[in-house]
Parts: structure tokens; sequence; C-alpha cells
């Protein structure tokens, strides 16, 4: 592998993370297992290729991604909350419209922005080094966040939802509140990748939910997640070494095709090695979905 | 403050009412204990008051919230949260964007008064403590609420004769000095004679006995233990109604 190789998938990674760390929210501190991710991370590519073509800064691309693909997490969180379909189903079907509502919004299925100056230039270790500061600047707030009183009762809702009622807290409003954080994770990452690849494309890597879940759940394996520290490193340290797994994979002579069968093979590996290792962790879940 | 008038409850598939026309009143600051033969109502009544459960018909008023104790001991903390974390989510009337850290000393004095050494795992998850000691924190988590009625449905009958004790003893020494209206279910008679200044027993839906003060004091486990018989052995020979589980 060459050292290009290597940064490209530092890179790589580093995107994946923002989506681990998405994925994680709902998922470790709500409990809902929340599959937006396959329709929100499009929509924030989508929506940050047009405001660059545009001709606005692609500084403001970013935010208005995010505010786009967080409603999108908040559509989910409503139709589990208000009509009380299966959280899964619920991300199915709203990632299922969002194809069409991409489309839309693009007006063809891809589009070149060869023309625009992006935030990320040409340049991977600067590109990382602006990545890694964003990733930051989302992830430190919401790790004070959470050793705050809303903080403490947003992670009793997935922990003890029947505890948190009698307590007094609004489910729907911590639900919703963490499923905006999630969309606006992937759309934050849909539309830095737009501006790395310089280009959109509609079919835009469908499928990231399993990438991102994956890195999530390899960087849990590797440090474990019985402390707030280590939960929120995890998505991290998972997406940056399931990256490099996964251009080891390809060199060794894997076709891009087969690339998500591993994927799935890595999910079903750590689930069931973790199934014999759990004992000890309280913070973990034992089961990924909801019983 | 606790007014109840005329409740009925029943539930789909059952066809005799688990609750028939209950009318109960409690004062404030009032202790009162509740006996019954399982299947008798008591939880239901416990769970009307809680609102978990709405009533078919009849009227509940309450003034203030309560908080509450059950069997259950998952039900009534985070094991997956370290023990500081538990007692500050009980605490939280008005939560503010500050660290919940700051209340670890009132959350040591208070786990201190369980006098049992529990202060020393302030910072471990709550899920390595035994069910006695988790429902410990548990009935204090209640206590912290700042709530004014206290519902206890037989939070120390999962737990070994001395826990009992020790958790009998703190419950009603914090209901004394907190002043907190309170109904507790026991399943132990001598708990329910010894505790509290009155007591109900359930019988198929109905309270069938309700003693106050002097007359509650005076009365003994053994008349208890033959009221709980007579009630019950009445619906063994089939003469009253069948017992709902």
């Amino acid at each position: 592998m060459s050292i290009d190789l290597i940064l490209n998938g530092l890179q790589q990674g580093l995107i994946l993370a923002i989506i681990a760390c998405g994925i994680m929210i709902p998922f470790r501190f709500l409990d809902f297992a929340d599959l937006t991710a396959d329709g929100a991370y499009p929509l924030g590519g989508a929506v940050g290729a047009m405001v660059m073509l545009s001709g606005m800064s692609p500084v403001a691309a970013i935010p208005l991604a995010m505010i786009c693909a967080g409603i999108m997490g908040v559509c989910t969180a409503l139709i589990h909350l208000k009509l009380r379909v299966n959280s899964m189903l619920a991300g199915i079907i709203i990632s299922a419209m969002a194809y069409s509502v991409n489309l839309r919004i693009m007006g063809k299925p891809n589009i070149a922005l060869f023309n625009c100056s992006g935030l990320l230039g040409q340049d991977i270790c600067v590109n990382m080094l602006l990545i890694v500061m964003i990733l930051f600047c989302c992830l430190i707030p919401f790790a004070v966040f959470l050793r705050t009183d809303f903080g403490l009762r947003f992670r009793a809702v997935g922990l003890n939802p029947h505890l948190a009622k009698l307590q007094g807290i609004s489910i729907k409003k911590y639900t919703i509140f963490g499923l905006f954080l999630a969309g606006a994770l992937f759309g934050l990452a849909g539309s830095l990748m737009v501006q790395i690849q310089n280009y959109m494309d509609v079919g835009m890597r469908i499928g990231i939910l399993i990438h991102g879940l994956a890195s999530l759940m390899v960087g849990e394996a590797i440090i474990g997640n019985a402390t707030l520290n280590r939960q929120l490193a995890a998505p991290l340290l998972g997406a940056l070494v399931y990256q490099q797994i996964q251009g080891m994979a390809l060199s060794f002579g894997l076709a891009p095709s087969d690339l998500k069968f591993f994927t799935g093979t890595i999910v079903l590996l750590v689930i069931a090695m973790k199934k014999n290792t759990d004992r000890n962790s309280f913070f973990y879940k034992t089961a990924t979905f909801k019983k | 403050m606790l007014h109840i008038k005329n409740v009925t409850k029943s539930f789909s598939g059952i066809f005799e009412p688990v609750l028939k026309d209950v009318n109960l009143s409690v004062g404030e600051g009032e202790f009162c204990t509740i006996i019954g033969a399982n299947g008798s109502g008591k939880s239901t009544l416990l769970k009307i008051i809680s609102g978990e459960y709405y009533a078919d018909s009849g009227e509940i008023r309450r003034n203030g919230e309560v908080s509450q104790v059950v069997q259950d001991v998952n039900k009534g903390t985070v094991p997956a949260m370290t023990m500081l974390e538990n007692i500050a989510l009980s605490r939280m009337k008005t939560p503010r964007l500050v660290f919940y850290r700051r209340h670890i000393n009132d959350a040591i004095d208070k786990v201190r008064s369980l006098n049992i050494g529990l202060e020393k795992f302030i910072d471990q998850p709550l899920g390595i403590l035994s069910g006695g000691q988790r429902q410990a924190v548990a009935t204090l988590m209640a206590m912290n609420s700042g709530k004014t009625s206290l519902l206890l449905d037989a939070h120390t009958s999962a737990l070994d004769p001395k826990m009992q004790k020790m958790l009998m003893e703190y419950t009603a020494q914090s209901v004394r000095e907190l002043q907190l209206t309170t109904l507790m279910i026991t399943h132990n008679m001598e708990d329910a004679l010894k505790y509290g200044n009155r007591l109900i027993m359930m019988h198929c839906g109905r309270m069938v006995v309700d003693v106050k003060g002097h007359e509650k004091s005076g009365l003994k486990l053994s008349s208890l233990l033959e009221m709980f018989h007579k009630f019950e052995d009445q619906s063994l020979e089939g003469k009253g109604e069948k017992n709902v589980n």
C-alpha cells in the first residue's frame, strides 16, 4: 500500500467517523435503531452541492446541509413517535422517500462541481486537518452536554425509558433532539464528501449506514464502551481502522462490489465476539437493535 | 392529600373487575399500609393513583406529584449509570445546562444516611451492586425526588430479612422526616402493623378493613391474621368472589 492510499483511506475514514458518530447517538444513547443515514447522507451532499452551484460560499453549504439532513432525522423520529411505526421501518421509509427528494433538489442524477472552489482542496493533509477540526467542534460540545443535567436525562431516555417517564422526562423531545443531531452529522458528512469529490451522485454510497455501523462496532470491539469517553471515541477509532481494513481487503484483490458482503461479515463477527465479552460492560446493550 | 371516589377498573379478558367501587381518602402526611392476597387489587390501585392505569369510572384527585418504588429493582434505577448519575437524575425538577457532578457532596451525604456503606460506590455503575443495595438506592431516589406523595409496591419483598429490616427502617424514618403521604403495599403482616398510622386490607377488589390511629396500634398480629384468613377462606369455599390474578 502506498502512502497516498493510506492517506486517502484516512480521509475517507474521517468522513466515515462523522457518520459513525451520527449512528452512535440514537443507537447507543436513545436505544433507537435509526436507519436514516442512507437518505440523510446523500441529502446533505445534494443540498451542499446545490448551494455551492448557486455561487454561495462552500462554508455556508455545510450548515445548510446539516439543517436539512437534521430535519430529515426529525421526520424519522416523528413517524416513530406519532404513528408508532417501528424505528427501523421509519428510517427505511424516510430513506426511500429521500431518494426522490434528492433527485428533485439536484434536477439530474449527478452534478460536477469542478468549477466551484470547495472548502476542501487538493491538499489531503489540510483537508484532514479541517475535517478533524470540524469533527471535534461537534463532538466536544456533545461530550460536555452529556455531562450536564440535560445530558443525563438524554441518556436516561435510552437506558430506562420507564424510569425516565416517571421522572417527568419528555421522551419525545429528547428523541427528536437526538435524531436531529444524528441527521445533522449525516448531512455534514455528505456535504464534506461532495466538497472532497467535487462531484455529487444521487446514488452516493447507498448503504453508507452499514459502513458506519461496522465502524462503530469495530471501535467498540477495540476500546469498548464502558465509559462515556470510550463510547465517544469508539466511532472515531473504529472508522479509521475499518477504512484501513477495507483498503487492505481491496489491495488483497477483493472487488469493490464484494465490499458490502465483507462489511456485513465484519459486523456479524463483531456481534458474535461481543456476545462473549459483553458481560462486564453495563453501558452496552447486548443486542444492536431494539428487542 | 389523595382522594379516590367510586373507582372501578377491569381488564379485558377478565370478567370480574379488579377494583370495585373503591373509595379512599388519605390525608397529608398519612402513612398507610395495604395488605391483601395476591390479586386483591392492591397494585392496580397504586397504578391508578400513579397514573400508569386509567380507571374505568370514578374520580381520582391528588395534590402534587407521586414518586414510587416497585418490587422490580430494574424499574426504579438505571443500572448502566453510576450511583451519582442515578441520584442526580432523581433530584432534577428543573434541569439546567450545568454539570450534574455538582450534586456529588449532597449525593454522598444521602447515601451515607442509608448506613450500609454504599458511598464508596458513588462513581460505580449501579449494576455492580446487589439487588438489595440497588433497591435501597431506588428508595433513596424516590425520597430524593422532592415529590409529596410516595407509593411503595412491596419494595422490600425481594430482599433478605436483614436488608428488609434496614430498608423498612430507612423508609419509615424518611417518610416521617419528609412528611410524605404514603401508601405502602406489603406482604409482611408485622410490617403492616409496625409501620404507618393506618392499615387497609383489600379483598377481591374491595377495601374490607380500614383502621387508623389507636385502633391500629391496638391491633394484634393474631387478630390481623385471623381477619386475613377469614376473607381468604370465604373465597376458597366458593361463597365469595373468584380470586383474579
